[in-house]
């Protein structure tokens, strides 16, 4: 595998929701095996390029290419390579856990034999066992987005596209999914990964992008974003808050006791 | 018990139910408000004065003697506390029945500090003012009535009645919500694929139990067993506000007064009851189902073997556990079934001559033509439903690797499996009434087919332009231009299906050719497939734009 090669390539990314902006001529390029990280405050534009990269939205201009595939052209292509994790995973709620994996397997081609041993495998790994049975409406939030996360990685995708996938999780699983996030990469799964936590995107990810009103604000790992924001010795969040511009939090907080 | 929190949150409910029903359609407007409804019953009102004023004119003119006048008023009178009860449970019933569970589940007032009593009070309050045009247009038809006979007294003891009646059938439904909410988490959590049948066999029973109550034969039924004094009827509080009417018409009064105070009495009790059950029962939980926990995999189905492709059997597998484990997707999959056998029910039991039913022409196939029209409508609806129904759960297909044909195949077959359920049962029926041939068996099965094929078709093109996702409280799943359009484009194409059958029919008059009732079905089955095949492209095409663009 070459790990040098771009697995994804967004060049000049415009996207408009009738009169509102998503996305305003951004262009990112993301190597094959790096965990990108996505930050940004609320409606900077993150689950819109993760949908734009998987062809859920159409942008209204520029291109994207997954693995060197024209996401606009051939969607079907990229999706077979691509694992989504959205924000707020809506799931088949009437579906027990394994039932929704088995359709999952099902339209991804999987044969008999190997699904049964994978649902199997992630269901035991996850800690979903006893509860493989029940319909998923019984579900906690992070027992949702455990399946979710499931549904993600039981094809062996080559790019992993995840919108806050530790939502929800219990410390146990959160780490589980961190490591297999690094574990991936190792084996050259590329993944985005977006969040508003920031400890966690500075102890996963190769490099982050900070995004705000659907343009990259910057880039970098944590180390060069520290420096460009001149606060070497300082904390992501410090790094971020300044960044972004925002200010006056005290102010904020007062203004919400009162 | 607060009356401000009563009533505020009372005309909240209204306002969901308005605001659900006409979502995306007239907004802003005087449609979205309460004053709406009350606007439309004053309207009724005054049509109902006019159409009251008629009747008495067209009787009188018609030379009718006193009794029967008095005969006439009598049915009239007696009969509307009692329709009234039936409507308000109906309309009630039907709302709850449309009601998703997990926008319930999910619902603000489970945790705000509304009392049982309250909420069962305000809901009450809620479907009474509704449907209350209903009741405006029948005072207003019996307010005339009452005056120009002489039964004024009679008009004013229907009127509480009526307003009795509609708060009976209203908070009827509050009782039997937290009885099911209960039942249903009960036995959801041990009964497995039992209860998921059970539930929808329940399910249709209810639904053709309330559509029983509308074809009018019962309510006839229950008057003339009021008009003949039948002791038993004393018993049955559900009549105590038409006896109350009847009475006074026969001048008993105190009888009268008694049945008005009875039906308050049973009213009260009916609250009070609502009360206590839903402050015991109601859970907001989400009624989840449990199988057991050996993780079964689906293994290769013989399906395949025929060519249908692995992710179509996945999908029409999830669409049947779709549509047989969600409450408000459950009472759509009865459509179909239910339509045929509703509207195929006047034609089975109509006093229609023997020996002219065995003549060349009018064969027992004619019955078919009604039927089939439940059959088709049946499947334009549950295939109108079958894209939205998706709601924000859209993201799963959209993300996988599934292309607009394979789901809209996968939609198509599933809807038609359900509907044929639905012609098997008319057909059966039919066989059973009228010992139709095997040959004119074969003829309706054939033409049937096609017909389910091409409404489904239909359906999910409708469906898939007009798709409404929202998962509102009562989710509707295509939005009212499409389900106006949908209908009327399935209405057509059933009339263009039968044009055959009526060239044949005038050919016969006419030109005196020979008469081939079988050919007529041929020909109009050959047109369904066209429809079908035409309705299956455009339907594709509505699916690829949904996919290309996740609805934001």
């Amino acid at each position: 595998m070459d790990f040098r090669s771009p697995a994804i390539e967004a060049e000049h990314l415009s996207k408009f929701y009738g009169k509102v902006l998503g996305l305003d001529d951004l262009s990112l390029t993301v190597p094959t095996g790096e965990v990108r990280g996505l930050l940004g405050q609320n409606g900077s534009g993150k689950s819109t390029l993760l949908k734009s990269l998987l062809g859920l939205v159409h942008p209204t201009s520029g291109w994207v290419r997954v693995m060197g595939i024209d996401v606009q052209k051939a969607p079907m292509e990229v999706r077979r390579l691509v694992g989504y994790v959205p924000e707020s995973p809506r799931l088949y709620e009437f579906l027990t856990a394994t039932e929704y994996l088995d359709f999952v397997a099902d339209v991804r081609g999987i044969g008999y034999e190997e699904k049964k041993e994978r649902i199997t495998r992630l269901i035991e790994s996850l800690d979903l066992e006893g509860k493989q049975g029940e319909t998923i409406t019984g579900y906690s939030q992070g027992m949702k987005q455990k399946v979710a996360i499931m549904g993600a990685i039981l094809h062996h995708p080559k790019i992993l596209l995840m919108d806050e996938p530790l939502n929800g999780l219990d410390p146990k699983s959160a780490r589980v999914v961190k490591e297999l996030i690094h574990s991936l990469a190792r084996d050259g799964v590329t993944t985005i990964f977006s969040t508003h936590v920031l400890e966690i995107a500075e102890a996963i990810c190769d490099r982050l992008t900070i995004l705000q009103n659907g343009r990259i604000l910057a880039e970098g790992t944590a180390q060069e974003l520290r420096e460009k924001a001149g606060l070497s010795n300082s904390g992501l969040e410090d790094v971020f808050l300044k960044l972004t511009g925002t200010k006056g939090v005290e102010d904020i907080v007062e203004a919400l006791r009162r | 018990m607060r009356a401000r929190v009563l009533l505020k949150f009372a005309k909240i409910l209204m306002l969901s139910r308005l605001r659900n029903t006409r979502r995306s359609f007239l907004s802003n407007s005087i449609t979205n408000r309460p004053l709406l409804i009350a606007l439309i019953g004053s309207i009724m009102f005054v049509a109902g004065v006019g159409f009251g004023t008629a009747t008495v004119s067209f009787l009188k003119g018609a030379g009718a003697s006193a009794i029967d006048i008095g005969q006439i008023v009598e049915t009239i009178f007696g009969g509307i506390p009692i329709f009234l009860i039936g409507f308000f449970f109906t309309m009630g019933l039907l709302w709850e029945l449309n009601a998703s569970s997990e926008s319930e589940s999910a619902d603000s007032i489970n945790w705000l500090p509304i009392s049982p009593s309250e909420y069962v009070l305000a809901s009450t309050l809620s479907t009474a003012y509704t449907y209350c045009p209903l009741v405006m247009v029948t005072v207003g038809y019996c307010l005339p009535i009452g005056i120009l006979t002489g039964n004024t007294s009679a008009f004013l003891v229907l009127v509480l009645a009526s307003v009795v009646a509609a708060f009976i059938g209203s908070v009827t439904v509050e009782i039997l919500r937290s009885v099911l909410a209960r039942a249903s988490v009960a036995f959801n959590k041990v009964g497995g694929r039992l209860m998921i049948f059970l539930r929808i066999f329940g399910m249709i029973l209810i639904l053709l139990f309330t559509q029983t109550l509308f074809s009018g034969f019962l309510i006839i039924r229950i008057i003339n067993s009021v008009s003949n004094a039948e002791a038993t009827t004393v018993l049955v509080p559900l009549l105590w506000p038409t006896l109350s009417v009847t009475s006074v018409l026969r001048s008993n009064l105190l009888g009268s007064a008694s049945f008005l105070l009875l039906s308050l009495g049973f009213l009260a009790t009916l609250i009070f009851s609502a009360f206590g059950l839903r402050s015991r029962f109601w859970v907001s939980t989400l009624p989840s189902f449990h199988f057991s926990n050996v993780t079964k995999i689906s293994g290769m189905s013989r399906l395949s073997r025929i060519g249908v492709s692995v992710i179509s059997l996945a999908l029409v597998r999830r669409e049947i556990r779709s549509a047989t484990r969600r409450k408000e997707v459950v009472r759509l999959m009865a459509i179909p079934i239910i339509l045929p056998v509703m509207i195929s029910f006047p034609a089975l039991f109509s006093p229609a001559p023997t020996t002219s039913a065995q003549s060349s022409l009018i064969s027992p196939l004619f019955l078919a033509v009604p039927l089939l029209f439940g059959v088709g409508l049946g499947t334009l609806f549950l295939g109108m439903t079958s894209i939205g129904q998706e709601g924000k759960r859209l993201w799963n297909l959209s993300s996988l690797p599934i292309d607009a044909r394979t789901i809209v195949t996968s939609k198509i077959v599933f809807t038609s499996l359900i509907s044929t359920i639905g012609l098997v049962l008319g057909l059966g029926l039919t066989v059973v009434f009228f010992q139709v041939s095997i040959m004119d068996a074969l003829t309706f099965i054939g033409v049937g087919i096609t017909l389910v094929l091409a409404e489904a078709s239909l359906g999910v093109a409708i469906g898939g332009r007009y798709p409404d996702f929202s998962d509102g409280p009562r989710p509707r799943f295509v939005t009212i231009i499409g389900s106006i359009i949908g209908a009327f484009l399935g209405v057509v194409m059933m009339l263009l299906m039968s044009l055959p059958l009526l060239f044949l029919l005038l050919a016969r008059v006419f030109l005196l050719l020979p008469f081939s009732l079988q050919l007529s079905f041929f020909l109009g089955g050959m047109l369904g497939l066209i429809f079908a095949r035409i309705s299956y492209s455009l339907s594709i095409r509505s699916v690829d734009g949904i996919l290309r663009e996740l609805p934001n």
